[in-house]
């Protein structure tokens, strides 16, 4: 099956390096899956606004971009557990033939349609199977993959301590998104194991960031509060990186740090991190485009930070 | 956290007042058809056990407790909503606890959808939505990081490119269609920082 990358608004314009990182880690040089571009791909669009506002204009806007996946017979891979969370759920509202026909009628006005992708039933039957939707964490962890993952580390990350965010929109709902265990995931921390190092188990692994739903942008005190208790919980299991699936969780620990500590936790997305074990060139992975200096991290497993 | 009310007190006029007597011209008897119809199918089911406030991060953090909005939503108290309809972090944590399979943080959404129809719009929704209008995404595209992206060998940015003006078009034509932009006041001219 070919997969269309979906990275989304906060990944390509604040933290390229992490679709630096995504690229090579699919690409020739590492994984070698049939990932390819789809460049008419908008805004996913954003949950905490769209969905929270007016659910016909998130759910005419999320068909568009399974429109587009649809046409290609691909599977969308996103990279951010927003995009991911709202194209999965706009899916299952898509499966209801009524909200189909309502949407379908928005989608005429740009020559859209959104039906499913066609498959061969019995005789000359056809089956329309909904656009599946992947977390990149959930492709990477197919039996198949992790062994490739697991031949191509050049370089082990042994030592390197290592706090798991999930995130909440990786979970939950568990009627959307059951591709992991939504009181005990084990993909992120078995990617991270195979990789060489070790996932700390903290207090409170499972709580929120404090960025989804709006409140990063209208209570960014509040915000910064939720982060301040995680970020107790993971310094006092001595950690020596964050390492999230989510780019919006990223930007919530990688900005709001600054505000309670001086000595920060460097936090990197799991697809950086597997790049670093991987042998991609360091300097490429935009590390040092975070505000909280990835150098301890480099120091720790023995690169020399530039 | 005396700063975080005062931040969303100050966006929003209401203020909660504990002593006031509550008289029936206070309540409000649509209000929990309103949240229904915008989603909130679970209000009026819930058993009051307070496991979805619990678990909330919101709800240990300042005064806003999950199960206390709920039972004002099935009173019709309108007003004592007013002040946390924006500090839910939409975590589904909530519903992944409660006993009965309910779903709080969609009668939250369904709280927010109601508040934009009373034209209680926070500036961030008004920020984002008239950058997708203008920009087909979300979040602007950085000067800075366009450059950094040279450096990596990325490829350019897709709303750098000229086929970018046709996929605008038809994100412009969507949100005209569903008559978003009425309902937040944004045309497709103007941009936000």
């Amino acid at each position: 099956m070919t997969y269309a990358y979906f990275f989304g608004c906060v990944i390509p314009s604040r933290y390229p390096g992490i679709e630096y990182a995504v690229r090579w880690v699919t690409g020739k040089q590492g994984l070698n899956l049939d990932v390819v571009d789809i460049p008419e791909f908008s805004c996913c669009p954003v949950p905490g606004i769209f969905y929270s506002t007016d659910r016909d204009t998130w759910l005419a806007l999320a068909a568009r971009n399974l429109c587009l996946a649809q046409r290609g017979k691909m599977e969308v891979m996103t990279v951010c557990n927003g995009c991911y969370g709202s194209l999965l759920k706009a899916t299952e509202y898509l499966s209801e033939p009524k909200r189909m026909g309502q949407v379908n009628k928005v989608l005429s006005k740009v020559g859209m349609k959104y039906t499913g992708i066609a498959e061969k039933g019995e005789g000359t039957r056809r089956i329309f199977r909904p656009v599946s939707v992947r977390h990149f964490v959930d492709v990477i962890h197919t039996d198949g993959v992790m062994m490739e993952l697991a031949k191509g580390i050049k370089k082990p990350l042994s030592g390197l301590k290592v706090a798991v965010h999930y995130g909440c929109h990786y979970l939950r709902p568990t009627e959307h998104t059951a591709i992991d265990d939504a009181n005990d995931p084990v993909k992120v921390d078995d990617i991270v194991k195979v990789l060489g190092a070790e996932s700390v188990d903290y207090e409170d692994k499972l709580a929120c960031c404090g960025a989804g739903g709006g409140v990063r942008s209208h209570v960014v005190e509040l915000a910064n509060a939720l982060c301040e208790d995680k970020f107790k919980n993971i310094s006092s299991e001595n950690a020596d990186v964050i390492v999230t699936p989510c780019p919006f969780c990223l930007l919530q620990f990688d900005n709001s740090q600054k505000t309670f500590t001086k000595r920060g936790i460097p936090v990197v997305h799991v697809a950086q991190l597997m790049a670093i074990a991987m042998g991609a060139d360091v300097g490429k992975l935009g590390l040092e485009l975070h505000n909280v200096s990835c150098n301890p991290l480099l120091a720790k497993i023995g690169m020399v930070p530039k | 956290m005396g700063e975080v009310e005062k931040v969303f007190i100050s966006g929003l006029s209401e203020k909660l007042t504990e002593d006031k007597i509550i008289t029936e011209k206070d309540l409000d008897s649509e209000f929990a058809t309103e949240i229904i119809r915008y989603g909130g199918k679970d209000v009026m089911t819930c058993l009051q056990c307070g496991n979805c406030t619990g678990v909330c991060p919101i709800s240990l953090k300042i005064e806003y407790k999950t199960r206390t909005t709920i039972k004002y939503c099935q009173f019709g108290m309108k007003q004592h909503t007013l002040n946390t309809r924006w500090v839910c972090a939409t975590c589904y944590r909530c519903y992944e606890h409660c006993p009965a399979d309910l779903n709080p943080a969609e009668v939250m959404i369904a709280l927010r959808h109601i508040a934009i129809r009373e034209g209680i719009i926070p500036p961030f929704v008004k920020a984002a939505a008239a950058n997708l209008m203008q920009f087909g995404l979300t979040v602007k595209p950085d000067e800075a990081m366009i450059k950094e992206r040279v450096k990596m060998g990325l490829p350019d940015l897709p709303q750098t490119k000229p086929g970018w003006s046709q996929v605008r078009k038809e994100v412009v034509a969507i949100i005209e269609a569903t008559k978003y932009d009425r309902l937040l006041g944004i045309t497709s001219k103007e941009g936000v920082e």
